[in-house]
C-alpha cells in the first residue's frame, strides 16, 4: 500500500513580474516562491485504484512527481510497502512504475530495446528482460511492431510501448499522470484496460485525470486537490454521495466547499 | 554508467545526421572544398599565364633591340599608342595591358649612360605576368650591360661579386626545419582541433540533454533506479567519445588528403616534416586532449540539460565556441610561451604544448602543470555537472 502524509512543495519564483493576474491571485503564492503543494495526503491499499482529481494547476503532476521521486518534497512523508520514498529514493525507485501523458520513446531504439534498456537500468538480466518482453507483447498485443524503430510508432503503439517500459521491473505500486489525455479512443482504451489488469493482479494504482468517466469505471478511492490541498479524500461511493447527479456535481461542491 | 553509454552510443550509430556531420563531413567534404577552391586557383594561375598581354612602347627608338626582341614574343601583342597621348589613362582604358616607357639613355654602355629607369604602367591589382616576363626579356640585356662593364674596368670574379653585393649579411639559422615550420603552422593546428573537438560533441551532447527533454524521457529516466552520477558519468563518456572521435576523424583524414595532394609537390617537405615528430610526442598530443575533451563535454552536457529544447541549447551552445576561441588566440600571440603562469591558463597552456611538441622544444616539466590544471578544471566541470543534474530547477523548468 501507499501511505501519503501532509505532503508539501514550494518553487522559488525566478521573475515575479512575469506572473500572470490569476497566478498572482493565487492564495499559494507567498513572497518569491509558490507554494504548489501545499497540504496533500491520502492513502491507497493493495487491489485499489485512486483516481486523483483536481483543476488545472492543483497541484495534482507535483504530487505525483513527488511519489515517483523525481521531484524531493519539502516536507510530508511518503511510504510504499513500509519504505519511506523520501529518505530512500533509490529503493522506492525499484518499486515504482510511472508512467505520464507526456512520456516519450527514444526514437531512434526499437521498441524492444527502449523496454530492455529500462528493465537493465533496474538491473534486470538479459533473461529476465527478454521473458517480461514477450509475456508484455503478449498482453499489449505489441508482437507486430516490437522490433521497428519507436520513432514511426502511432500513439497507440508509443502508449503501449510506454506502458510495457513502465512496468517490465514488476513495480509494487503504478502511477499514471494523465495516462490518457490527449489519446484517441483506442489508445485510451489501452490503458483502462491495463490499468484494471494491474488492479486484479493487485498491484495499487494512483492515476490522475481529467476525465469523470473513467473515474467511475475504475476507481475504488477518490481524491480531489485544490489549490495544493487535499479537499477530499474518501471512497468512490462517498464522493459520488457528495451531490445529487452526476459526478461533475460532486466534484464542483467538494471544490466550492473547501472555497 | 556502462549500459547508460552503450544505449547512447547505439543511438548515436543509428543517427544519420550526426553520423553525417561526425564521419562524412571531415572525410569527404571538407577536402572536397579545398579541391574546388584548389581547382579554380589553378585554373586561373594557369589562365594567366596563357594569356596573349597586349602592351605599348614609348620611346621605342632608343632600344630597338629591346623592342625587337619584345615583338618577337609569343606572349605579347603590340599596340599602338598615340604620341603624347596620357599613357596612365591609356591602361587604365585597357587599351593595353601594360606600356612601356623607354628613356632617351638607354644604352648597354652602363658606365657612361648610369642607371637605366624603365617605367612600366600596368595595373597591378590583379594577378598577372606583366613583371614576370618582362623581366625575362630585360635582364639579358642588363646583365650584357653589367659584363660589358666589368671587363672594360679589368675586375675579376670576386670584385665583380663585392660590387654587386659589397655586404653580404649570411643568416645561420639554428632553428631547424621543424621547428621553423612548427612556429608557423604549430599555433593553428590546436585551434582546428579543439573547434573540431567542440563541433563534434555538440551534436551529441544537444541530443542527450535537451533532447531527452524534448521527447518526454528525462522524467523516466530520472526515475530508473540508477544514481544520478552514474547517469551523469554515461552521458558525458559518450560525448567526450564522440568528440575525440571526430576529431581523430578529422586529423587522420586531413593527414591522408595531405599527403595524397602532396604526392609529387612537396611531398619530400612534408614527410620529413611528419617524421621529425616522434610517435611519443604524438600520444603526449593526443592525451592532453583527454581532459580538454573533457571540460568540453562537461561544460556541453551542463548547458544542454539545462536547456528546454534543441533549439535552446544550440542557442547557449554557440557562444562557447566564441568563449574557445580566445584562449587559444592567446597562444598564438608572440611572447605568450610555455612558461610559469601561462603554463597554468587552461586551453592556452594545451595549445601552447601542441605547439611546443610540433616544434620539437618542449619543456617536459610544464607537461605537470598542464595535466594537472586541466584536469582539475574538467574534474570540477564533471563534478558541477552531476550537481547539476540533481537540481529540480534545472531538470523541471
Amino acid at each position: 500500500m501507499i501511505e501519503i502524509s501532509n505532503l508539501a512543495k514550494k518553487f522559488a519564483v525566478e521573475n515575479p513580474k512575469k506572473l500572470s493576474d490569476q497566478e498572482k491571485k493565487d492564495p499559494r503564492l507567498k513572497g518569491r516562491f509558490f507554494h504548489s503543494v501545499r497540504d496533500v495526503s491520502f492513502y491507497c491499499e493493495s487491489g485499489e485504484v485512486l483516481g486523483l482529481l483536481g483543476p488545472n494547476g492543483a497541484g495534482k503532476t507535483t504530487t505525483l512527481r513527488m511519489l515517483s521521486t523525481a521531484l524531493t518534497p519539502d516536507s510530508g512523508e511518503i511510504i510504499i510497502n513500509g519504505t519511506n520514498v523520501v529518505t530512500k529514493p533509490v529503493v522506492a525507485r525499484q518499486m515504482i512504475g510511472f508512467l505520464s501523458g507526456s512520456t516519450g520513446l527514444y526514437g531512434r531504439l526499437t521498441g524492444r530495446e527502449n523496454i530492455a534498456y529500462f528493465g537493465q537500468l533496474h538491473g534486470m538480466s538479459e533473461e529476465q528482460i527478454d521473458a517480461k518482453i514477450s509475456e508484455l507483447a503478449d498482453i499489449l498485443d505489441m508482437h507486430t511492431f516490437l522490433d521497428r524503430r519507436s520513432e514511426n510508432f502511432s500513439t497507440g503503439m508509443k502508449q503501449k510501448t510506454a506502458i510495457a517500459r513502465a512496468v517490465v521491473h514488476d513495480p509494487k505500486v503504478v502511477i499514471l499522470d494523465e495516462p490518457t489525455t490527449g489519446l484517441d479512443i483506442m489508445a485510451a482504451q489501452t490503458v483502462l484496460d491495463f490499468i484494471r489488469r494491474l488492479k486484479d493482479q493487485g498491484v495499487p494504482v494512483i492515476f490522475s485525470t481529467h476525465h469523470l468517466d473513467e473515474v467511475a469505471e475504475l476507481c475504488d478511492r477518490v481524491t480531489v486537490i485544490h489549490h495544493g490541498k487535499t479537499h477530499f479524500s474518501d471512497s468512490f461511493d462517498a464522493f459520488k454521495a457528495q451531490a445529487e447527479g452526476s459526478l461533475h456535481k460532486s466534484f464542483m461542491h467538494v471544490i466550492n466547499q473547501g472555497a | 554508467m556502462w549500459k547508460v553509454m552503450l544505449k547512447e552510443i547505439k543511438e548515436l550509430l543509428r543517427d544519420r545526421k550526426t553520423l553525417f556531420f561526425m564521419v562524412a563531413l571531415p572525410i569527404l567534404v571538407f577536402p572536397l572544398l579545398i579541391g574546388v577552391v584548389m581547382f579554380f586557383a589553378g585554373k586561373a594561375v594557369d589562365k594567366a599565364e596563357n594569356k596573349v598581354l597586349d602592351y605599348a612602347v614609348v620611346g621605342a627608338q632608343y632600344a630597338p633591340a629591346l623592342v625587337e626582341d619584345l615583338a618577337a614574343s609569343d606572349l605579347f601583342n603590340q599596340v599602338m599608342i598615340d604620341e603624347g597621348q596620357d599613357i596612365a589613362a591609356f591602361v587604365k582604358s585597357e587599351q593595353a595591358d601594360f606600356v612601356l616607357v623607354i628613356p632617351d639613355n638607354f644604352s648597354e654602355d652602363a658606365l657612361q649612360s648610369g642607371q637605366i629607369e624603365l617605367s612600366l604602367y600596368l595595373n597591378d591589382a590583379g594577378l598577372n605576368m606583366v613583371r614576370r616576363r618582362l623581366d625575362k626579356i630585360v635582364d639579358v640585356y642588363a646583365e650584357r650591360s653589367q659584363q660589358k662593364a666589368f671587363a672594360s674596368l679589368e675586375l675579376d670574379e670576386s670584385q665583380q661579386q663585392a660590387l654587386i653585393e659589397p655586404i653580404v649579411i649570411k643568416k645561420v639559422d639554428v632553428a631547424d626545419k621543424r621547428e621553423n615550420w612548427g612556429e608557423k603552422i604549430g599555433g593553428m593546428i590546436p585551434y582546428f582541433i579543439f573547434m573540431l573537438c567542440l563541433q563534434g560533441a555538440m551534436i551529441p551532447a544537444t541530443d542527450l540533454g535537451a533532447g531527452e527533454k524534448e521527447r518526454g524521457t528525462l522524467e523516466t529516466l530520472l526515475i530508473s533506479p540508477i544514481e544520478r552520477h552514474k547517469l551523469v558519468l554515461g552521458k558525458f563518456l559518450t560525448i567526450a567519445l564522440a568528440g575525440a572521435t571526430s576529431a581523430l576523424i578529422t586529423v587522420s583524414s586531413m593527414a591522408v588528403w595531405g599527403l595524397v595532394i602532396s604526392q609529387g609537390m612537396a611531398i619530400k617537405m612534408v614527410s620529413e616534416f611528419m617524421s621529425a615528430i616522434n610517435a611519443i610526442d604524438f600520444v603526449l598530443m593526443f592525451l592532453m586532449l583527454v581532459p580538454v575533451v573533457a571540460i568540453f563535454s562537461a561544460v556541453l552536457l551542463s548547458l544542454s540539460i539545462y536547456a528546454r529544447s534543441f533549439k535552446e541549447a544550440q542557442g547557449y551552445m554557440t557562444p562557447l565556441v566564441f568563449a574557445v576561441i580566445v584562449p587559444v588566440m592567446l597562444a598564438m600571440l608572440p611572447g605568450v610561451e610555455l612558461k610559469g603562469g601561462w603554463a597554468w591558463v587552461p586551453l592556452t597552456n594545451v595549445a601552447l604544448a601542441i605547439k611546443e611538441l610540433i616544434k620539437g622544444t618542449m619543456d617536459y616539466f610544464q607537461l605537470f602543470a598542464i595535466f594537472s590544471s586541466t584536469a582539475v578544471i574538467a574534474g570540477a566541470l564533471l563534478y558541477f555537472c552531476v550537481y547539476w543534474f540533481n537540481k529540480e530547477k534545472v531538470l523541471f523548468r
